[in-house]
């Protein structure tokens, strides 16, 4: 019984203490972007979308920007709807964490999906204020990939012929057109 | 009474836009080359169909229109107002055929945003957005700036120039000719384009670590938003996605360039800075921006926003900058902007309404405006304090001394008017549709000095009423009203003349 009793309180004490250490609470980033101040600070995770660049710097760290939006599972060029724009915070890692990562989206390519694990810097002094997220592991989810969108043939076709015809309804001089009588 | 307009004055009408149409189709030769060397071919496409329009309404218009057309005043007037509907339009074309706007209004609402250099965006999935369509957007904000009419004065000679060049909100002119005077606008771009494009392509690859080709694509497209004063940016985070100092200050010296009146380059390019600084414009505009970044250092210090010195300078400093000069790109989500309250929102409100200097590519009220009407109203006082038969006469400093007579306050006052009444009216539609009164006159001065700063009123889901009266405030803040006014008599006329 006594056995029972002590299995049972250490339990609830492993729960009590355990939590900080082994959760970083999961959010979104338009959770991040519309409530960072409250954020400032935590471990969480954030799931999105690698888009524009990597920028390896020189300090150790690279820089990119991790979308949370509806056109990470569907960007436009995919056949997504437009759905406003994107939502996106800024977020770096140490270089070594960036290499090997498939292109960012961008034009005709679905950047990786991540899951990224950090703490929230809100204001960060040492960043002159800036807000970013602080990466210390990240999971790929979904591998990059490229798409398609085909080439409008009739727009090019209508455009090349409008071109075509000012040329041939560019109004000749009236001095040329005396000349001609 | 008013006259009806005859034919030959719509054949003279025709025959200028004819030749802007024209030039504005060469202009699109550059994202298309562009597209072709991306590998863009959908928008490629697209820009091929819009050079074909403006070139066949150019042609068209030639065909039409007068040979060698003499303009006069309201003729000048009626081409820049309606240029400045029509182009927009047509420029439309490629963001109507990308996909990425809900509705064909949605797709003008950017058009008219660009080219008035105002910045505010309805645009879906930018970060997934074609370089050379990305491109596109940040080069109508560069010809916008400039002006398109501008644009097409140093390609074409012809009489009238003045009433173009007036129309599109450039006062001074201080070459002989409008022809040389637009050719110095250009000259003035293209040493800025030189050095800023290098400068940021430098910080971009050296510094941020972009890879060569991305340094130079963000280096263009900041430098076309920047020294236009129209704030676009390539990325959905605005400026904030470089998170760098350097990056901005670099950023910043194309935004300053920009907001500097052409006529203030001349004078510094001259080796006459002591004359630049003795102007009145310079020294309101330079009060002014003292007073708000004071303002605003002193609103995030209450409100607790930064804890830290160089982060209060370096963000609330930046956004003061970027409002003073109309162009409006953010360090900050449009969310974290919304909530700044107090001395900080009052601070922004008057940068934003103050605006930069005429002549410049910045918007708002110009600082020229309202350091006349502080001398005016100065003016008054003194009379009321000094005795009755005290003669009191009021000159200013602005190129030369001038004299401030009735007729420049009244013109003053009229134009200043007008940007409150737009600003007020903005903001009274804004409430009807259920606004915050701070948001909605926050966004309606965004939109009518040309800012582009939001704090997300502005989104593909607001109300058509509301994005129409937005892309009004836009058109006529651009334009400075004349135009606009110069537009609904001509039509009025045609209806109603005798």
């Amino acid at each position: 019984m006594r056995r029972v009793l002590g299995l049972v309180l250490g339990m609830m004490l492993l729960n009590v203490f355990a939590v900080p250490v082994l959760g970083a609470t999961e959010v979104t980033v338009s959770v991040l972007i519309d409530f960072g101040a409250e954020w400032a600070g935590e471990e969480v995770v954030v799931r999105g979308e690698l888009v524009g660049d990597y920028g390896f710097r020189g300090d150790g760290w690279m820089w990119t920007q991790l979308n949370g939006d509806a056109y990470v599972s569907q960007p436009i060029g995919d056949g997504g709807r437009p759905q406003g724009g994107n939502s996106g915070v800024g977020i770096r890692m140490p270089n070594e964490m960036g290499r090997g990562l498939d292109p960012p989206g961008g034009y005709l390519r679905r950047g990786p999906v991540v899951k990224a694990t950090g703490v929230w810097k809100w204001h960060d002094p040492s960043r002159q204020g800036e807000s970013y997220l602080e990466v210390s592991s990240l999971e790929v989810i979904e591998e990059g990939y490229e798409m398609d969108e085909g080439v409008d043939w009739g727009v090019i076709v209508v455009g090349a012929g409008l071109i075509l015809l000012c040329p041939i309804l560019w109004p000749r001089r009236r001095h040329e057109v005396s000349e001609s009588e | 009474m008013l006259i009806r307009p005859h034919v030959e004055d719509v054949r003279l009408i025709g025959a200028v836009m004819g030749r802007i149409f024209l030039v504005m189709a060469t202009a699109t030769v550059l994202p298309l080359v562009w597209a072709a060397l991306a590998g863009d071919w959908h928008p490629f496409g697209s820009f091929l169909l819009t050079i074909g329009v403006f070139g066949l309404l150019g042609v068209v218009g030639l065909r039409v229109g007068t040979e060698h057309p003499q303009v006069n005043w309201s003729h000048g007037m009626v081409v820049v107002a309606l240029t400045w509907l029509v182009v927009p339009m047509i420029s439309a074309i490629p963001f109507v055929l990308s996909g990425h706007f809900g509705d064909t209004l949605d797709a003008l609402f950017d058009s008219v945003s660009a080219l008035t250099t105002t910045g505010l965006a309805v645009i879906s999935d930018l970060d997934h957005l074609a370089s050379s369509l990305n491109f596109w957007r940040h080069l109508l904000q560069f010809m916008g700036g400039l002006g398109i009419v501008v644009a097409a004065l140093t390609v074409f000679a012809g009489s009238g120039g003045i009433s173009l060049y007036i129309g599109e909100a450039r006062g001074e002119r201080f070459l002989p000719s409008i022809i040389s005077t637009a050719r110095f606008l250009w000259a003035v771009a293209i040493v800025h384009f030189v050095l800023v494009v290098t400068g940021l392509t430098v910080v971009g690859w050296v510094v941020l670590g972009f890879e060569p080709g991305r340094a130079v694509f963000h280096a263009i497209n900041m430098f076309l938003a920047g020294f236009s004063t129209g704030g676009f940016a390539p990325q959905s985070t605005s400026i904030g996605y470089y998170h760098s100092a350097i990056f901005e200050v670099v950023a910043a010296t194309a935004m300053a360039g920009g907001a500097m009146s052409f006529g203030l380059h001349h004078s510094l390019w001259q080796g006459r800075p002591k004359d630049a600084l003795a102007n009145l414009e310079t020294r309101t505009l330079l009060s002014s921006m003292g007073i708000t970044m004071f303002l605003v250092l002193v609103g995030l210090v209450m409100t607790e926003a930064f804890t830290a010195i160089p982060g209060l300078t370096r963000q609330g400093l930046f956004q003061i900058f970027s409002a003073h000069t109309t162009t409006g790109w953010a360090t900050i989500s449009s969310t974290e902007l919304g909530q700044w309250g107090g001395f900080a929102f009052v601070a922004m409100g008057i940068a934003m309404a103050v605006g930069g200097m005429g002549s410049a590519t910045a918007g708002g009220v110009k600082a020229l405006r309202v350091g006349l009407t502080i001398k005016a109203i100065l003016n008054q006082i003194k009379q009321v304090l000094l005795p009755e038969r005290a003669v009191i006469t009021t000159g200013y400093y602005q190129g030369g001394k001038m004299r401030l007579t009735p007729e420049v306050v009244q013109s003053v006052m009229t134009i200043s008017l007008l940007y409150v009444g737009s600003y007020l009216l903005g903001a009274g539609v804004g409430l009807v549709y259920g606004l915050p009164l701070k948001d909605a006159l926050f966004e309606s001065v965004s939109a009518a000095a040309t800012i582009g700063l939001s704090v997300g009123v502005t989104d593909p889901s607001m109300p058509v009423p509301l994005q129409m009266v937005y892309m009004v405030e836009m058109w006529a803040g651009r334009l400075e009203f004349m135009a606009l006014f110069a537009l609904l008599g001509f039509v009025y006329a045609s209806v109603r003349g005798k």
